[in-house]
């Protein structure tokens, strides 16, 4: 009898190679969730934070909420273009955002679905297409690009994850080497600029990359009660007149997606419109030590990101000598 | 036994031998009305990128197998949103009705009062607190939300001799507030949280499934009996405290419990699908102008009306090609606003013709 049985279940686990290759993983809301042990069709919920981390590790990502049918992102950056470089395959889209379209997310056949902490109310609509692992992109929750460790864990993609991260730390060492001037308790802060002034939170490939070079996040008070809340890429809207006293050693502005102009020229002409004449008396400009980046390609939580970010820091001190 | 029969305006009614009678006109559109929705319902079991629909339903409900596209489409996707929608749009509308006759003004609905900003509120505060919060904690307090404004606004109005102006003034009052305090969390909550919250606010039937509906039900089952007790009240309350209270009608008690009832409807509504702005005002409306009545054929028809319209609703935003974003609450409006215009304007023109 024994012997059936054991005949019978090794017969299931020949014939279901998906049973096989499943496990339980407990995802950070806490939800026990089984998911393919390697994933083949992943749709992401949200591109920039979930899916442009895995697509840096050379996976495909079959569908994106927020595309078009046709792969067009909905917002005016394309940020598998800005971050990866162009030329690389888009995933489809299943609805505009609000409007998830749940018979077209089944046409797409996905095997996993991840979302943020955020969509945990869609989850269940979700989870009758295929398991939904939702993972943590707060500010506060997590750091650098920890999202893009986090979900090469859960796709199995560890060994590639290490490439990436040993290349990069040794980019960072060279980098370091090369700087001017010791970083050492030196503080940095990242300033987005929308229609008002916010500041960046820690879960970035920017973020990393300036704290693995040895720069501190200068600590910032601000004046109006607003303190800094979890679950967001923007850490806290800051006062201008808060803005108009802070002297880090380094300020890295960065100018909205939106904007067309992202280089230095269009992220000075817009924050001259929310804190005019900001160039004549704050002190990192007067001293010249602002260093402008492309959001659209530092903002992820990537190696990738991370590596723009060397490139910008680079550029920078090459022009300070 | 029933007999046909003149009521004394001259319209003809059903007499039924427990003295109940009905009008033979309200009961026709209440049948149209169900026509509407059953047809409208067909139609929008067809609206979606899988190519199945009605005839493919009643196949499969007479045995024949759907494929795995179709059965999904059609069990998993299509059917719930219908058969939520309609019930969430029968809430909101009933408690338009029954609001309008408390505070005898035809532009008072749970929006107005603010019950429904109220479960709005609570439920955001809640959503901040606790992302992943449980739908009944979610339902729970949608329904505290709403019922600590209904409690603020019976104490603040005061007695049963207060009047219906002062209950939507108050209403205005508090709503304006709590509007105010929504805003400034959009506003000042980290970007992701408001935009979760943003989607959620512009109203969608995305979360529609079998757990949801059969959670509703019970409500529905309610909301028809609660009709069968409260709609003779109403057209009393339609006459003013003051007449209602020299009709015998208990104000100090029934107000309060057909607020809650109001309440409740409402809450329930916002937990499902989010805030359906105007629907209160539009379906008793759109109703009365089609069908003219009081008491519970006034209930039964704005109900009827408020399913069609949300049902009507979701089939546009589902049928839109291209990706097009079109929330719930903007479609509802885009239909509802120009039947409510044409209505209006004819009511005028008969108005001028009849002098």
């Amino acid at each position: 009898m024994r012997f059936l049985i054991a005949c019978t279940v090794a017969a299931v686990l020949a014939v279901s190679p998906v049973l096989a290759a499943e496990r339980t993983v407990t995802d950070d809301t806490g939800r026990e969730v089984t998911v393919p042990e390697h994933p083949q069709r992943i749709v992401v919920m949200h591109e920039p934070l979930l899916g442009i981390p895995l697509m840096d590790l050379g996976l495909e990502v079959t569908g994106s909420y927020g595309r078009t049918e046709d792969g067009e992102f909905v917002i005016a950056v394309d940020f598998i273009d800005t971050v990866l470089g162009e030329g690389k395959p888009k995933p489809g889209g299943f609805g505009p955002v609000g409007q998830p379209d749940l018979e077209k997310l089944r046409a797409l056949e996905p095997d996993l679905i991840l979302a943020t902490e955020l969509d945990a109310g869609k989850v269940d609509q979700l989870a009758t297409v295929a398991p939904v692992y939702l993972q943590n992109i707060g500010g506060t929750k997590v750091h650098g690009f920890d999202v893009q460790e986090d979900l090469a864990a859960l796709v199995g993609q560890e060994e590639a994850f290490a490439a990436r991260k040993a290349a990069y730390l040794e980019r960072v060492a060279q980098l370091h080497a090369s700087l001017p001037a010791n970083t050492a308790g030196q503080t940095y802060l990242p300033i987005f600029l929308t229609d008002q002034l916010n500041v960046v939170g820690n879960s970035s490939g920017m973020v990393q990359a300036l704290e693995d070079l040895g720069y501190t996040r200068l600590e910032v008070n601000n004046t109006d009660g607003t303190t800094a809340g979890g679950g967001s890429m923007m850490l806290m809207p800051l006062s201008t007149e808060a803005f108009g006293r802070l002297n880090p050693d380094v300020l890295v502005l960065l100018n909205n997606y939106m904007d067309e102009g992202r280089d230095e020229a269009g992220t000075r002409a817009k924050l001259g419109k929310i804190v005019p004449g900001w160039d004549r008396f704050m002190k990192p400009a007067l001293e010249d030590r602002i260093l402008f980046v492309d959001p659209a390609k530092v903002i992820t939580p990537t190696v990738a990101s991370a590596e723009h970010m060397l490139d910008a820091v680079e550029n920078w001190s090459g022009k300070e000598r | 036994m029933i007999r046909r029969g003149t009521a004394m305006d001259g319209k003809r009614v059903l007499r039924l031998s427990n003295g109940l009678q009905m009008r033979i006109g309200n009961l026709r559109a209440g049948a149209g009305f169900a026509v509407a929705a059953v047809l409208l319902a067909a139609i929008s079991t067809g609206l979606g990128l899988t190519n199945t629909g009605f005839f493919d339903l009643l196949s499969a409900l007479s045995g024949d197998p759907l494929s795995g596209a179709e059965g999904y489409a059609l069990w998993t996707v299509r059917l719930p949103r219908i058969l939520l929608g309609f019930m969430v749009g029968w809430a909101v509308a009933l408690s338009g009705a029954l609001l309008q006759s408390i505070a005898r003004n035809p532009l008072a609905d749970p929006g107005l009062f603010g019950f429904s900003q109220g479960s709005m509120t609570m439920i955001m505060l809640l959503l901040i607190v606790a992302p992943a919060a449980p739908k009944s904690l979610v339902v729970l307090a949608a329904v505290a939300g709403g019922l600590c404004v209904a409690g603020l606004l019976l104490w603040l109005v005061g007695g049963e001799r207060s009047s219906g102006l002062s209950i939507v003034l108050m209403g205005i009052a508090i709503e304006t507030v709590l509007s105010s305090f929504g805003s400034l969390l959009i506003l000042y909550l980290p970007t992701e949280t408001s935009i979760a919250l943003s989607e959620w606010l512009a109203g969608s039937l995305f979360q529609a499934n079998w757990t949801m509906i059969t959670a509703f039900i019970p409500l529905f089952v309610l909301s028809l009996a609660g009709i069968l007790l409260v709609g003779p009240a109403m057209a009393t309350f339609d006459l003013g405290t003051e007449m209602a209270m020299a009709l015998g009608e208990p104000v100090a008690r029934s107000r309060p419990v057909i607020l809650v009832f109001a309440v409740v409807l409402s809450a329930a509504a916002v937990t499902a699908v989010g805030p359906l702005v105007f629907l209160g005002v539009l379906a008793p409306h759109i109703a009365g102008f089609i069908s003219p009545a009081i008491a519970r054929a006034r209930l039964f028809l704005s109900g009827l009306v408020g399913g069609i319209l949300v049902v009507a609703a979701d089939a546009v935003t589902r049928s839109l090609a291209g990706g097009l974003p079109l929330p719930l609450g903007l479609s509802l409006t885009m239909i509802g606003v120009p039947l409510f215009i044409i209505a209006l304007r004819l009511q005028a023109l008969r108005k001028q013709q009849s002098r």
